[in-house]
């Protein structure tokens, strides 16, 4: 009956459609009502699974009706599974292009309106949701009916990212080495600040004058003086949307203002402000640390050489009384400081004037304190501005950026610190208003090593996922069968360590910056630890291991002989030596003299039999075959001192990694972000070869499914995920899963294995529906597939489409399509070059244009 | 994803300062009845380890009543109370790492360690969200030696609003007494208090107006950046419009704020306030950090000369110097039930509405794997907790499992707390609340 009534439904509505005249321009508000366009939609693409009868999935859409609170969640799937073009499925038939990006924008305007008092619909604005724009809208031929207008991003304000605002405090009171290209790894003035040695982001106070504490590790990094970053961010995979998503929350803004204190404090009298003058000295014996006072602040030794920046602040502080010309002087330079441009004078004298009824109240000191605080909440220290309104509008109403906005905008995508003097004058001069004015200052920028680049290096961060291991809380006996150490924290500090090491290979290839993304994804070179020996390694069967005990016994066998013998050896001297002494009395001088050093040599041998004896009782860790890592010594940039003598340490190798690896999804770090506590994670991994390289879009698990595997200890991972096999399941998991299963070759602590519970591992896999039928087909193993899709053009231009993304801070829009090409071919048509595509990026429509829409006034409330 | 409800979560998160939004209503009649359940709660984590033995009643191996046991030395203050006390034993933490310390992990039940970053909220923050609503939801406070708490005033170790989001301690109590009090104070306090709000009221200003003619989007947006501006200024305001009654709980101000003889004068200060914001009604949750999450800390105020380190290394059974320790901690929970009791609530008094949870961030002891986590519940609320007793369970069910029974007692129906089902298989024996704390 149902089916009937549909029928008729959709003879009438069909009847009643109009063919559009005008070409569609995607994007746009769709003015349709439910009944006569999107129930047509449902109706004819739907209904015959979906109707009211045993529907598919148990999905009825017959009652649907018009978006409301109550459905969201179904149009949001409805939305997700017709813009990804899951539905209707392949055997049926299927809308047009026009049809279906109607259907798709009508439901996003409609959910946008339904939920902007329920606290809106993003999903088609989160990073993770880019890929439901159809690849082959933006890199193949402009389908018929389709209509573009020339492209631009909305005027905006971006929340300002964790690490950017880490690193402009710690600049504050910090002075960080400059550049030395003799040592380009190291980490200099310019460079993010890094995660300290459990993955903390911190601002540390004067560490680099600390010259002697009292105490180990654990007492050292109570005593210094740590800020955590404040700002919030998901520290998840993927990439972030700042622009749309975050904000700054009240207790945010409290913190930093408690927070600018300190630091104020801190530029205004150094480690006088967190120590007794008496701990200040060069000469650390002067200051009496009387009993046991580790882990207390007064357990710390500062150098007297002043490392902070001297600024206004300080003098300020320094000189006697408060004087209008010092106060303004800290105003501004704190307002440059921490806005990165100068204050407008209006701006100047709001802030001093609240600085100088603080002294007022309080005299100079708390006074100063308080009313400087007041800056680093700013809008522009913690958002940054790109509202265009002082442009003239063009022909297609797009505004371009100019000046400040245009300066920062650039300088924010690469840096974390002040724009340079040149651009700073560039600006201030005017010459930051034209596209070629942009090429000027990004090409210099980009060739300049001296100005650091963790922007670029967070792009990758965010695109390939490495960074997370050391936050994967691991099962310790699961851990340990991996034959990695699961000894106290030392697998997380391997895998920080592991991050900073894949952020050094990746700066490695961009210095080369050919082929950038075929190198990353195949590259033989490895940044290593000694530890990563351990992880690059390959874990040993139960046979190879009592094979290597045996050898070990033998070695140690040997050794121990050997070292009997040198005993023995010794000992016969010295009783020839007590033989002829006590035969020759007094006259034996010379005999006396060298039984005294033979008596000392047997000494320190025995020292040298004691020690090698408990290294042997230590033992190496035969659970794996280490990695044969050799190479030149070069660095990697790590925290600022924050454990004591136990803190993270630059030095590494670089090595060329066994066969069994190619490139960095290969390597421990990236392997192990994508595991879990127990075991690999091949549907992450799967999900992300998917969706960062291959440009697939994956639906949001439904909130009906219990994603979870069997616990079945004695089975493989494969194994258990045959759950996933099941008809409602696979067809995402078939997405997913055999781009994942490769990486089966390593356990999940990324060391490589050929045995999984007593037999072969099973590395195979298939990359289905690519987009791209040469790349489809079965692959025997994690490098088979690398190889595959490093050579990929379609992966290319994934890649630029996530680098789109990342720089313009918003998902791409069918609209973004010349922008996306043009990328690519530079990227391509130069070698693979990094340089290229960021130059065409930054100085396409989407970088500069804004548009601005509809505008809210934000006021205050009345006071209460 | 941004919304009102989001913006006022966020609040909670403050520095101690987390501020609230809620009206008088919920401040004068102290908390607003829910009809059962704990309106108020109370942690109190003292670092280095809680000894099983040091108060476990010698001779008790099973679970059974405390009526005819003698509690032992170190918790002897509690002796009177122990009606009330319920000592659960046999929990674990093996999964957070508890060696010097969880940090974050010891309230949040996932691994932590020094210099991890939290992982996802604490139990602390997620029951202010579900206790009766009060104008602060959260307040902790941590207590260290004098040269910690001046030099670092603030610091974050136990509780968090979620992944990455470290939530603050006070341990200056002159600062969290103008936070609180400001309105009533007087002197330098009372100075700092109209200085500090003279400027958050311009900042709010110079905010809103940088947020006008924005698009949208970023209005909506921004203006919530703008609204917790508002919030925080509210927040002053309405304890200033309420210091009549701020007056009534509000401890006074003596030398050992401004000249502390010993550590120990501020660890008072700083609990008369923290007691102080549960019985005005200020905040419902009281997070007490002994020793601020870390492995040092001081106690010379009690005459113990050793600091920091060392007395994690100690044995506690019979250790004169943690008798001393663990009796002044005891003594610090009587004070706290005695001020409750002291105001009525109800048909009864606000000691009937509170639970407090007392035990370690570092489960047993300073090294420990944390198969043995001991805790101490004080506080029936209504009859719902199980009072009076001793209870040793098998050391099968993690701390989780207790923070889901708080937040199932509090009003949210959940099986577990920050436990994937994965990491359950392994860690936890059971599932849902622990039935053996419930009356």
């Amino acid at each position: 009956m149902v089916r009937v009534k549909l029928a008729l439904l959709v003879t009438f509505l069909l009847a009643s459609s109009t063919s559009a005249a005008e070409p569609y321009v995607p994007g746009g508000p769709v003015e349709a009502e439910y009944e006569t366009f999107a129930k047509t939609f449902l109706v004819k693409h739907c209904a015959d699974c979906h109707g009211e009868t045993e529907p598919e999935g148990n999905l009825s859409l017959v009652d649907l009706g018009p978006v409301d609170e109550v459905n969201s969640g179904t149009w949001k799937a409805v939305w997700a599974q017709v813009t990804l073009k899951e539905m209707p499925p392949e055997d049926a038939d299927q809308p047009d292009v026009v049809e279906r990006l109607r259907f798709s924008d009508w439901v996003v305007g409609e959910l946008t309106r339904v939920m902007a008092d329920r606290g809106g619909f993003h999903a088609h604005r989160d990073p993770d949701k880019g890929n439901f724009v159809d690849h082959a809208l933006l890199f193949g031929p402009l389908p018929e009916g389709v209509k573009l207008v020339p492209t631009s991003s909305p005027a905006r304000l971006w929340r300002v990212t964790r690490e950017e605002h880490v690193t402009r405090l710690n600049e504050l009171i910090n002075t960080e080495p400059a550049y030395d290209p003799a040592k380009p790894g190291l980490r200099t003035r310019g460079d993010v600040v890094p995660t300290n040695h459990g993955g903390e982001l911190k601002i540390y106070f004067g560490t680099d004058r600390i010259i002697k504490w009292q105490g180990g590790t654990v007492a050292y990094a109570t005593s210094v003086k740590s800020l955590p970053a404040i700002l919030s961010s998901a520290r998840d995979h993927g990439l972030e949307n700042y622009p749309d998503f975050y904000t700054v929350n009240s207790a945010e803004a409290t913190q930093i203002m408690g927070a600018a204190g300190d630091l104020i404090r801190y530029m205004a009298y150094g480690p006088l402000s967190i120590a007794n003058p008496e701990q200040i000295t060069d000469d650390p014996n002067t200051y009496k640390m009387v009993g046991d006072i580790r882990g207390l602040p007064t357990a710390l030794v500062y150098s007297t050489k002043v490392t902070r920046p001297m600024t206004p602040v300080y003098d300020l502080f320094a000189e006697e009384g408060v004087t209008e010309e010092r106060l303004r002087a800290a105003v501004d330079h704190l307002f440059e400081a921490l806005t990165f441009r100068p204050p407008s004078k209006e701006e100047s004298d709001a802030y001093l004037a609240i600085c100088r009824q603080s002294v007022e109240k309080l005299g100079k000191e708390d006074g100063a304190v308080l009313g400087l605080s007041a800056v680093f909440l700013d809008r522009d220290a913690l958002f940054r501005p790109e509202l265009a309104k002082n442009g003239t509008p063009d022909e297609h109403g797009r505004v371009m950026l100019q000046d400040w906005e245009l300066g920062l905008a650039v300088n924010h995508a690469l840096s974390y610190v002040q724009p340079d003097e040149t651009l700073r004058k560039a600006v201030l001069d005017g010459r930051m208003r034209t596209r070629e004015d942009v090429r000027r200052e990004v090409e210099r920028m980009l060739a300049d090593d001296g100005i650091r680049k963790p922007r670029l290096l967070q792009f990758f961060r965010d695109f390939f996922d490495y960074d997370l291991g050391g936050y994967i809380c691991k099962d310790s006996v699961a851990l340990a069968k991996t034959g990695a150490s699961n000894r106290g924290q030392s697998h997380y500090r391997a895998m920080f360590d592991a991050t900073a090491s894949t952020d050094r290979l990746i700066e490695l290839v961009l210095e080369k910056d050919q082929d950038v993304l075929r190198e990353l994804l195949t590259t033989r070179q490895v940044v290593a630890t000694n530890t990563d020996r351990t992880y690059f390694g390959t874990k040993r069967s139960p046979e190879e291991k009592k094979a290597a005990q045996a050898e070990q016994r033998k070695r140690d066998a040997e050794a121990a002989a050997k070292a009997a013998a040198e005993l023995a050896a010794i000992e016969a001297e010295i009783a020839e030596l007590e033989a002829t002494v006590k035969a020759d009395g007094p006259d034996a001088k010379a005999a006396e003299r060298t039984l005294g050093r033979k008596k000392k040599e047997l000494a320190n041998a025995k020292k040298r039999v004691d020690q090698a004896k408990r290294r042997r009782r230590g033992g190496p860790n035969l659970d794996v075959a280490p990695a044969d890592l050799d190479g030149p010594k070069i660095y990697a940039r790590v925290s600022r001192r924050s454990f004591g003598n136990g803190s993270m340490k630059p030095d590494r190798i670089l090595a060329t990694a066994p066969e069994n690896r190619l490139g960095i999804l290969t390597h421990p770090s990236w392997l192990v972000s994508h595991s879990d506590a127990m075991d690999n994670h091949a549907i992450h991994r799967g999900k992300w070869i998917r969706e960062r390289l291959l440009g697939g879009g994956i639906p949001d698990v439904p909130i009906t499914v219990d994603a979870m595997l069997p616990d079945e200890p004695q089975n493989t991972l494969r194994e258990r995920m045959r759950v996933t096999r099941e008809e409602y399941c696979w067809s995402c998991h078939q997405k997913m899963d055999p781009l994942g299963l490769p990486f089966e070759m390593f356990n999940h602590a990324g060391i490589h294995r050929t045995t999984e519970l007593g037999k072969p591992v099973d590395t195979s896999g298939e990359i289905i529906g690519s987009g791209d039928p040469a790349l489809d087909g079965p692959v025997e193993s994690a490098v088979e597939m690398i190889e595959k899709l490093a050579e990929s053009q379609r992966v290319e231009q994934v890649f630029v489409r996530h680098a789109f993304r990342f720089w313009m801070g918003r998902n791409e829009t069918i609209h973004d399509g010349p922008v996306l090409r043009e990328a690519w071919h530079a990227y391509r048509d130069n070698g693979g070059s990094m340089d290229a595509l960021f130059v065409s990026l930054l100085t396409s429509d989407a970088f500069l244009y804004r548009r601005v829409e509809g505008a809210t006034k934000v006021t205050a409330a009345p006071r209460p | 994803m941004l919304n009102r409800r989001t913006a006022l979560k966020g609040l909670a998160a403050g520095v101690g300062a987390a501020f609230g939004t809620s009206m008088l209503p919920g401040l004068a009649g102290a908390a607003k009845s829910t009809g059962g359940g704990p309106k108020r709660i109370i942690f109190f984590l003292q670092n280095q380890g809680f000894d099983p033995k040091t108060c476990v009643p010698a001779g008790m191996t099973s679970s059974g009543s405390l009526a005819k046991a003698v509690l032992p030395e170190p918790i002897s203050p509690l002796e009177p109370f122990k009606d009330r006390l319920h000592i659960v034993n046999g929990l674990h933490g093996t999964h957070t790492s508890p060696s010097h310390s969880a940090f974050f992990g010891a309230l949040g039940g996932y691994r932590g360690g020094d210099g991890v970053p939290p992982s996802a909220s604490t139990i602390d923050y997620e029951l202010s969200k579900e206790l009766p609503e009060t104008l602060l939801p959260h307040l902790c406070i941590g207590m260290d030696s004098i040269e910690n708490m001046t030099t670092k005033p603030t610091v974050a170790n136990l509780s968090a609003s979620g992944a990455g989001q470290p939530i603050f301690m006070y341990s200056d109590p002159n600062q969290l007494y103008q936070t609180l009090y400001g309105g009533i104070s007087t002197g330098a306090i009372r100075q700092q208090h109209e200085a500090r709000s003279s400027v958050m009221t311009q900042i709010e200003q110079l905010a809103a107006a940088k947020g006008e003619a924005l698009p949208t989007a970023d209005g909506q947006r921004y203006g919530q950046y703008v609204q917790g501006f508002r919030d925080v200024n509210g927040l002053r305001d309405r304890l200033d419009t309420v210091s009549d009654h701020l007056r009534k709980f509000a401890p006074k101000v003596d030398d050992r704020y401004t000249n502390p003889e010993f550590e120990t004068d501020w660890h008072d200060c700083l609990l008369d306030l923290g007691i102080s914001s549960l019985t005005s009604g200020i905040t419902n949750t009281l997070t007490i950090g002994s020793g601020r999450g870390e492995i040092f800390g001081a106690w010379k105020g009690l005459g113990v000369e050793q600091q920091g380190h060392n007395l994690g290394h100690m044995k506690q059974p019979d250790n004169p110097i943690w008798i001393k320790i663990r009796q002044y901690n005891s003594r610090m929970l009587v004070r706290m039930m005695e001020t409750l009791e002291s105001v009525p609530e109800g048909s009864g008094t606000m000691m009937d509405n509170t639970l407090i949870v007392y035990t370690s961030n570092n489960a047993d002891s300073q090294h420990t794997s944390g198969a043995n986590w001991p805790v101490m519940l004080l506080g029936n609320c209504g009859g719902i907790f199980k009072t009076g007793c001793f209870t040793q369970m098998d050391t099968k069910r993690p701390i989780n499992a207790l923070y889901t029974t708080l937040l199932n007692v509090a009003g949210r129906n959940v099986d577990d707390f920050n436990m994937t089902e994965q990491l359950a298989k392994k860690f936890d024996s059971g599932s849902g609340p622990l039935r053996e704390v419930l009356a």
